[in-house]
Order: structure tokens, then sequence, then C-alpha cells
């Protein structure tokens, strides 16, 4: 073995091996790929010796319980080093080749197949024809087999889609109730402040979840016709849930008075009623109607007029009454 | 150039309506502590704010066509928009950035006293107590009320219309406080009632400490704006270096265009190809 | 003592009688053809790590009081999966490690497959008799992409459950069923009761078996088969050049393992993933800005995004936004992959078998088409990063987005043209894509100036060898000779010439 310089061998350029007939060993194809092999293989040594020490770096590390860091560079470095030995030994020296192997075509021939499909279609035939009540039975037991499995999936994974599409748990009456469970009065909130807020006995809810914000001190704040009343005291209440995808729309931009859906952007003007002006939200937010009680606290007038949140098959129009 | 402006000045309303404020800012936390040698302070504040600040807000503070009045808007406010670098405007027609600020902290508070003595309202300049401060209270209260526009690790991020809310590295605790409760330009106000004022401290705590040196074990944190880094690492680097190395093992060659190069070799080593006809192009 | 077990067992099943053949096993050299290995190796790596991540995490979506190391969580009421998820990173000896390999390599799987998928398209890789295998390919793909976005919502951390807060609308937006879908897959109504044990047992067992038994098929069909291979000396369309599988490529694939994961383990260690305990527990109403999936699922979210709010209204029905960009469009995707094969057969009329792929030049057609269509997909999951864009390059949102509406028509519009004509021009260019040779300018005494052509790289001077039929040969007794007298290899390209 040597290490003298490299000398090319243009002379095999082109050599073609007639199939069939046995190859000299001394074929360039059987030579290993390495210009140097003795420094190649001294290169594939030195990485295994780094893999051993960096593995028994890693147990070391392991042991001590050391941090995230140490942990996986001696690992990686260990399974890396570890991998460059392997491949440089098989690419550097093996033989190089190429070499061959013949390769059968998929395609089979007219024989080949009528003989098979033959057999199949004939035993079949036979066997079903001269038992044809069993094979029926037995097609009809299989046919139930299938409609009961179906069973556990229709009707243990979850209850059917009920009124819950429709309606929250917002009712006439109900506080409005910060997450901690203390009611919002007028005065509690400044003006161009937000509060995410839900009704009393569903603090928490994510489909009740509103959120409430004041854009002047007084007056009632009219979004539309026949929503005179539902914004006093200069406060308005949405749905938290986005109409384009249902991610909570608590990015609010007091400036601008807008509120932004932090998922895709949608962005929806507070003054005229939450109307989408920007992004893929294709729905207002709906407004949750508001009155203030005797003792100053927000409640709701009723539930959202409309269902809240994305859009389903059995919402109905733009105004979303039930099926 | 006057839209700009007039955009300008309505952006940089800390606030449109606070002189009409149902709630005063009051709180514990929220308690300016009165110097004794106020006169001279003020006197002070008031040099520095006619320098610096009058040829836009007005002598009286009470604003102009260029910039919004002061009166009422309390010493917290103005003591955030200074402290924080925002004001001098660098751009009028951009939204501030954070920058090093213009007073030391000694004569940011001489001028928003001064702001503020004008006339009453407004946040004062907290004190904050981070004594007894609940860190884990404030990752509540902040992932509900502040993460929504700032993301969850403060990194910040882009609001609409070309505005955003900015990162909150390097915000002071007072800073916190005063945003938290005077809300500058885009920010909604929280009052005492959403945020109270235990929980005003709590924030604040968790963000000087936990947002500002986040625990970062896992190595790089990427800028903390997750996914969308993550998954350019993992596709460039990961994947690309996986390819490198498939690149490495395996075989480059084309060989079918070894064929087209097989008929011209030449003897190597030499810089000219001996017969080859030089190609000579007269200029 | 092997030997003995070797062949008690062989005596039993007849291994040497198929053994020799499979040594024999040959795979072309080219690197392309590896890159398939990757997806397969960091599919290991997932099982493997995901093993270490189950026998900690506690698929439960059940209320406890945070009580680990992590001061900003203590006392705080998280589920028992976050719980557990974050105990497990900062409490189980290098269970952070596992958690950020298991992580990195989800999206190096996904990142592979899809770059596997683009080197099969581009060279025709997927005609007959390969179209089943393309098919199967796909359906892994799609099953990687679900798997990965149950695994990234197991910790039920904020941002992560946000994201299957959109998988409920996007479920529910689908006609007919959409709703029923919804409720059954989460046990009721949003945000349900089941969806954290139901998603763990799909990741765990349910999904991985699917993947494994269709991956056991994929390559099984790839040994029926065997190899395509580009066209070279000696490769035809019955033949396979390259090396054996022992020990050539055992060696090369072994190590090619070992440096996947390698690189999986050096990302685990030193760039954080998915840092849940800053995002906290999920509830309903709390959201952080910049939320986004995994990227394998951010060019669903990029159209999400750039979906305009058309809404279909029937009597008393309504079809919502969110199914085009969401339901729609990857339904049309997948098919569209799963059809190609065929429809390409179609346009062609070539319905021959091939086992010798296509350069992509020599296709400009079905180039330019691919590339239009990833480009176009590529877009959108640019568009999946508008608020970051926006923030980063301080841009408007407003115009981030309206440009990423229009990008997404525009660029493969321009994508078509330019690939189809580089592939003319390649075509046309002999040598493209090879090193190139030096050329000296020489000037003339009169003042002319001469280009004189040095000579071919040794590279190009060394010779392609003819492939040796492997089962003609005594690869042994060669290989027991290696390194006694022989001379250096011609292989590489001596550093002198680069």
């Amino acid at each position: 073995m040597s290490d003298a310089p490299d000398s090319p061998t243009p002379e095999h350029a082109g050599s073609h091996v007639p199939s069939g007939t046995p190859v000299s060993v001394d074929a360039p194809q059987f030579q290993v790929a390495a210009r140097h092999p003795r420094r190649t293989e001294g290169v594939v040594a030195l990485a295994f010796v780094v893999a051993l020490v960096s593995f028994a770096a890693f147990g070391g590390a392991y042991w001590q319980n050391a941090n995230n860091y140490l942990l996986g560079i001696t690992l990686g470095v260990a399974l890396a080093a570890f991998g460059f030995g392997l491949v440089s030994w098989g690419k550097y020296l093996m033989p190089r080749g190429p070499f061959e192997e013949p390769r059968p075509q998929m395609a089979t021939t007219e024989r080949e197949r009528e003989e098979f499909v033959g057999d199949f279609a004939t035993r079949g035939k036979i066997a079903i024809e001269r038992r044809g009540v069993l094979a029926k039975l037995m097609g009809a037991a299989g046919a139930v087999l299938g409609v009961v499995a179906l069973f556990p999936l229709v009707r243990s994974l979850g209850p059917k889609p009920d009124s819950s599409m429709y309606h929250t748990t917002w009712r006439k009456g109900a506080r409005l109730t910060a997450i901690d469970g203390r009611p919002v009065n007028t005065d509690d909130i400044d003006v161009g402040g937000i509060i995410t807020v839900f009704p009393e006995n569903d603090v928490g809810g994510a489909l009740s979840q509103t959120v409430l914000i004041r854009i002047q001190a007084t007056g009632d704040v009219v979004t539309g016709p026949g929503k005179e009343t539902w914004g006093p005291h200069g406060y308005l209440a949405y749905s938290k849930v986005c109409t384009h995808a249902g991610c909570p729309v608590g990015l609010y931009q007091e400036l601008t008075q807008q509120l932004l859906c932090p998922c895709h952007q949608s962005l929806f003007d507070v003054e005229t009623g939450a109307n989408p002006v920007f992004g893929p939200a294709p729905r207002p937010l709906p407004q949750l109607p508001l009155y203030v009680d005797s003792k100053g606290f927000l409640r709701a007038q009723s539930d959202f007029d409309e269902p809240i949140g994305p859009g389903f098959w059995y919402r109905g129009g733009s105004n979303g009454s039930p099926k | 150039m006057v839209a700009a402006l007039a955009v300008a000045s309505v952006f940089f309303a800390p606030h449109r309506a606070v002189s009409s404020t149902s709630t005063g800012a009051s709180s514990a936390v929220l308690v300016d502590k009165t110097s004794p040698n106020r006169t001279a302070q003020l006197s002070l504040g008031r040099t520095l704010y006619d320098d610096n600040c009058s040829s836009c807000h007005g002598t009286s503070a009470a604003g102009s066509a260029l910039a919004p009045n002061l009166r009422g808007l309390g010493a917290g406010t103005v003591d955030l928009w200074v402290s924080s670098g925002w004001m001098p405007l660098a751009n009028p027609t951009a939204q501030p950035t954070r920058k090093p600020p213009l007073f030391d902290r000694a004569e940011t508070k001489d001028i928003a006293r001064y702001v503020a003595s004008l006339a009453p309202g407004g946040v004062p300049i907290p004190a904050v107590d981070l004594k007894g401060a609940n860190a884990a209270e404030g990752f509540s209260v902040f992932a509900l009320n502040c993460a929504p526009c700032h993301t969850i690790t403060g990194a910040g991020d882009a609001l609409a219309e070309g505005l955003n809310a900015p990162p909150l590295h390097g915000v002071t605790a007072t800073e916190v406080a005063e945003a938290v409760r005077s809300g500058p330009g885009n920010m909604p106000r929280f009052s005492a009632f959403t945020v109270s004022n235990r929980q005003l401290a709590d924030v604040v705590d968790y963000v000087t400490r936990h947002i500002e040196q986040p625990s970062n074990p896992g190595g790089l944190a990427l800028g903390g704006v997750g996914p969308v880094a993550e998954g350019f690492v993992g596709l460039f680097v990961g994947v690309g270096l996986c390819v490198l190395i498939a690149l490495w093992i395996g075989d480059r060659n084309e060989r079918e265009d070894a064929d087209e190069h097989g008929g011209d070799h030449a003897s190597p080593g030499g810089h000219a190809a001996p017969g080859a006809e030089p190609e000579v192009v007269h200029v | 003592m092997i030997d003995k077990l070797f062949g008690w067992i062989d005596d039993r099943v007849a291994l040497s009688r198929s053994g020799r053949h499979l040594l024999n096993k040959i795979f072309p050299d080219h690197w392309s053809f590896m890159i398939g290995e990757i997806a397969l190796y960091s599919f290991i790596v997932l099982l493997l790590t995901g093993v270490f991540l189950t026998l900690y995490f506690v698929p439960s979506g059940s209320d406890v009081i945070y009580h680990g190391v992590y001061s900003p969580l203590k006392g705080q009421t998280v589920s028992e999966a976050f719980n557990s998820t974050v105990n497990l990173s900062f409490q189980v000896r290098g269970g952070l490690l596992m958690r950020q390999m298991h992580h990195w390599a989800a999206n190096i799987f996904v990142g592979s497959i899809v770059v596997h998928m683009l080197r099969v398209f581009f060279t025709g890789a997927f005609r007959r008799p390969r179209e089943m295998n393309w098919m199967l390919g796909t359906t892994l793909l799609i099953l990687a992409i679900f798997n990965g976005f149950l695994g990234y919502s197991l910790p039920d951390d904020l941002i992560s459950g946000t994201g299957i807060r959109i998988a409920f609308s996007i479920t529910e937006s689908i006609p007919f069923v959409g709703t029923y879908l919804g409720f059954f897959l989460f046990g009721g109504q949003y945000p349900g009761t089941a969806i954290i044990p139901r998603f763990f047992i799909l990741h765990v067992l349910v999904l991985p078996l699917v993947i494994i038994g269709l991956l056991a098929g994929h390559l099984g069909m790839l040994v029926k088969h065997k190899h395509a291979q580009f066209r070279g000396r000696g490769a035809r369309d019955d033949n396979v050049v390259g090396s054996p599988l022992w020990p050539t490529y055992a060696a090369k694939a072994g190590g090619f393992f070992f440096l996947t994961t390698g690189v999986t383990a050096l990302l685990g260690a030193a760039v954080q993933i998915n840092p849940i305990w800053q995002y906290g527990q999920y509830y309903a109403y709390k959201v952080s800005y910049a939320v986004q999936p995994d990227w394998y699922m951010g060019w669903l979210d990029g159209a999400l995004r750039v979906m305009p709010s058309w809404e279909v209204h029937l009597p008393g029905h309504m079809i919502p936004t969110v199914f085009f960009p969401a339901v729609l469009l990857p339904g049309l995707t997948f098919n569209l992959i799963y059809a190609w094969p065929f429809i390409e057969a179609r346009l062609t009329g070539d319905r021959a078998e091939h086992h010798l792929l296509e350069r992509p030049r020599d296709q400009p057609l079905r180039t330019a088409l691919g590339a239009a269509v990833f480009a176009f997909y590529f877009t959108l999951f640019g568009a999946s990063a508008t608020d970051v864009l926006a923030n980063y390059l301080s841009l408007s949102l407003n115009l981030v987005l309206w440009s990423f509406r229009v990008l997404c028509i525009v660029v493969p519009l321009v994508v078509f043209p330019v690939a189809y004509k580089i592939c003319l021009e390649l075509q046309s260019t002999k040598g493209a894509g090879q090193r190139k040779r030096h050329n000296v300018v020489v000037r003339s005494a009169e003042g002319g100036y001469a280009t004189v052509a040095t000579p071919e790289y040794p590279g190009y001077i060394q010779p392609e060898l003819d492939p040796v039929p492997l089962d003609d040969v005594d690869l042994v007794s060669a290989m027991a000779r290696d390194g006694d007298d022989q001379a250096d290899g011609v292989y590489r390209i001596p550093r002198e010439y680069r």
C-alpha cells in the first residue's frame, strides 16, 4: 500500500466489462475510493475516538445532571462523529464500484395474469355458487358488523351539536363579571379601557367571553338601529370570539378604537358595532346589549342576538337564525 | 403634509379624553411623593419645559396644531413619554420608538411635575413597591391583559395601519406602571378595577424580571417570536444541514455529461492545451 | 456461538437462500436519493425521543396547581398536561433535550418529506410503475402533518391551545357534518372535555402505527421496484447501478442515521424550541399575539390570513369563510398531488414503465408547473408571518397582508415562465451545473486578446467506469486485497485543481 501520488488510470476509461465474464479483482471498480487510504483510515479512527470520548462525556454530563446545552452538545458531537466515521468508511474505504444488478420489469405477461386471475375467479365462483345461501348470510352478517362498528364512533364520542351552537350562557340580568368574580360597576373602567368579562355564573367560559370597552365617559353609544340602549355610559360589549376562526379578539387599539384579532389580523371597528374593516373576518362581533342596574352594575339585557363565533353549516344567513 | 401632521397629532394624543375620565388613578402604589423643595424643582422643570417642549405643546401646555394638550394628563404620563425617550420626537410622522432619554431622571421628574402642576388630574408618577410582589400572579394577569398585543414573550408585534406594540425589553418598573395606568398611544388604559394595584406590582415584577431576563435553558431564544423563527431554523438549518450531508455522502457527478467531456481531455498540469487554436479577438 | 445460532435459525426459515440477494441490493450513489432517508431517520428519532417523553407526560386536561421549579408559574392552576410537560423539561434529567430533539426532529421529518417529494416530482420518479408509491408517500406526508399538529397541541400551552381553537372552527366549517365532527372529536362544544387524552392516543399510538405500516409498504414497494436512477454509463431500464447494501451502503446509510440524529441533538442543545413555560397554560379567553402553528401548518395559516372575507349564504345554511382556505384548499392540493401521475400520463400519453429519471430541465413544462405550484404554497407559508414581517420590516400590517394577497397570484405567474425559460437555457448550455474550467486570456504583441483553454479538471479525466454485475464477481476476494497493493484511488478531485 503506497501513499504515492495518484496515478490516474485513464486507460480504464471506457473499458467495457461484458456481462457474464469474471472481472479481474484488479479492476478499478474494486479499488477503494480514497486517494490516500492510510490517511483516510486515520481520519475515520479519529472520528470514532471523538465519538467515544463524546459519548463518555455525555454519560458524565448526564450523571452530573448537566444543563441542556452540555448534554446536547456532547450527544450531538458524539453522534455526528460516529456517523461521520461510519460514512467515511463506507464512502472511501470500500470498493468504489459502480456495480449493478438486474431489475425485473414490473409489467406481467398476459399469460401470467390470465392464469392467476383465472384460478382466483374460477375457484371463488365455484365455491360461492355451490353454497349461495352461505355466502349471502355471511355478507349480511358482515354488513351488520360494519354498521354496528360505527355506533361507538357516532354515539359515544360526544354529544350531538346542541343549542350551545346558537346561545351562550348570557341571560337577561346577568352581571358582567371579571375573571376573578367581581361584578363591573359603571365607575370601574376608565375611558379607553378594556376588560374581559363573563356572565356571573360562567366565569372563564370559552363561548361567553366578552370584551367590555369604554369609549366615552357618558351617554349611550348607539352602534346601529335597534341598538339604541345597548351601550350605556359609553360602554360597549362584544363577543370576544372572532367570527373568522374563533380566536379571542383581545387586542384593542385604543387610539383608533379597533379590535384586532391576534391570529389572522381581522380588524373590527368598535364604535360602529365591531364591523370588520380589514382581514378575513366576514361578520361583526356580536354585540351584547347592556343596561345599568340601580346600584350602577352593568348587566346584560339578554343573550347575544345571533350565534357567536365562526360560521358553521347549520347557522342560517347573516343573522344566524337557527335552523 | 398637513394631513400627516394631523395624523401625527392625533396619534400622539396620549389620551383623547383624559380630562373626562370618571375615575382618578387613585391608588396606594401610585403616590407622588412630594419633595421638600418643591418650588425650586418646579421652576427647574418650567425652564426645561419652556426650552424643550413648549415650541410644540405651547407655553401653557395646552397643545397646538402640532402637538396635543398636556394639561390634566398627570406627571406619570409626562414622565413615561420623556423617560422612554419617545419625547422629544425623532420623527413627527412615525410612532415614537424607544431611545436614550434626553434628560436624566431628576430632570424628567421636574418636567413632569411642572406640567402636572398646571392642571389637576391624570396619572401621578408611581412609586412602585415590589416587596412581596408575586410574579406568578403577574404572569397570569400579563397573559390576559398584555400578551394580546405585546406577545406572551414581550417581543412586541405589528398593529394595524403601520403602528406596533413595542417590545417590553429594557423598560423600567415605573414606566410599566405608568403605561398600564395612562395607556400611551394606542394602548388601552387599565383601571385599578381591571388591574388592581396589587396586580400591577405583580405585573411589573413579572415584566422587569422574567420578560427582561427570560429563562431560556433550551438555547438560543430566536427573538421569542415562536414557530415562525423555529420553522426557518428547522427548515434551513435542520433540513439544510441534512441535505448538505447527503450531498457529501452521495455522488454529485452528472454521469451523462461526463460522456460529452470525454473527447477533449487535455494533459493535466499544462496551462495551454497543446494544439488548441487560440481564438484571437482584436479590439 | 453466533454461527450455531444463525445455523439454527437458518434451518428453520432459510434466511441464507434469499439473504445473499439482499446483500447485493444496489443503491444508486446520487445524493438526491438520500433525502428520503432523512425523513426515515428523523422518524426513528421521533419514535425514540417520543417514547422517552411518554414516560413523563400526563395526558390529562385536569387542573392541578403547579409546584415545580419555574417560579413565574408557582401556584398557578394549570392542566396536568401542561404541568407534566414543564416538569419533564425542568426536572427530568435530559428531559428538555429529549423534548427539543423531538420537536426539531418533527420539523426535519416533515421538511425532508417535502424535499424528497420535490425530488421525486421534478425527476419524474412518480411515473409508472411508481404511481402507487407516490400516493403512499403523499399519504405519509398528510399523516406526518396531522401528527405534528397533534403533538404540538399536547402541552396545552397558550399558543398551541389557540391552534386547537382554530382547528375546531375549521372542523365545524365543513358543510353538513362539520359541527357533528367537531362535537365528536372534542367530546362536545368547544373546548370540550376530552381533547388532550384523545390527541395523545392519536399522536402516540394510532397515527404512528399507521405511519409505520405505510412506511413499510413504501419501502417494500421500493425494494420490489428497486431504485430509479439517473442516466449514465451503464444505467438502463433493466438494471440498477450503484453500491451494494452490504457493506458499502450499510456503512453509508447507518452513518447517515447517526449524522441526522447528531444534527437533531445539536439543534436540541443550542436552539430553544417551544418554551411553553414562557407561554403559560392555555385558557380559552387568553391569547398571545404572534401566534403561529409550526411551519408545516403555516401555509394553511397563511391561506386563512390572505383569504378575503367571503361567506356563502344559502337558505338556512352557510359555508363559512374558513372552509375555503382550510378545508377546500388542502383537499384540492392533496388530491391534485395524488392524481398527478395519472394526469401527466394522460397529457403526455406516456404510459410506459420508466426506471431512468429525467433531469428537470428536460421536462420544462412539468418543472415550470411544479415550481409555480410550489412557489404558491411557499408564498402562503410566508403569509403566515404577516404580523412578524410587518413588525421586523417596520411596514404597515395592512400593506403586508395586501402584498401577500397579490403575491399569491403574481409569484406563481412569474415563476412559471422563469422556470420554463431556465429549463430551456440549461438544455442548450453544455455542461451547465458542472465545474467550469479556467480560461486564460492572453494579450498578443499586436494588442489582440486570446482566450486559451486550460486543461480539464482531473475529475473530468477520471474515466467513468462501467458497472460490474455483482452476481458475477467475487467481491470478497477483491475486498480482501483492499489495502495490500492497491494504487491510490482516483475518485476525488485533487485540491490543487479546484
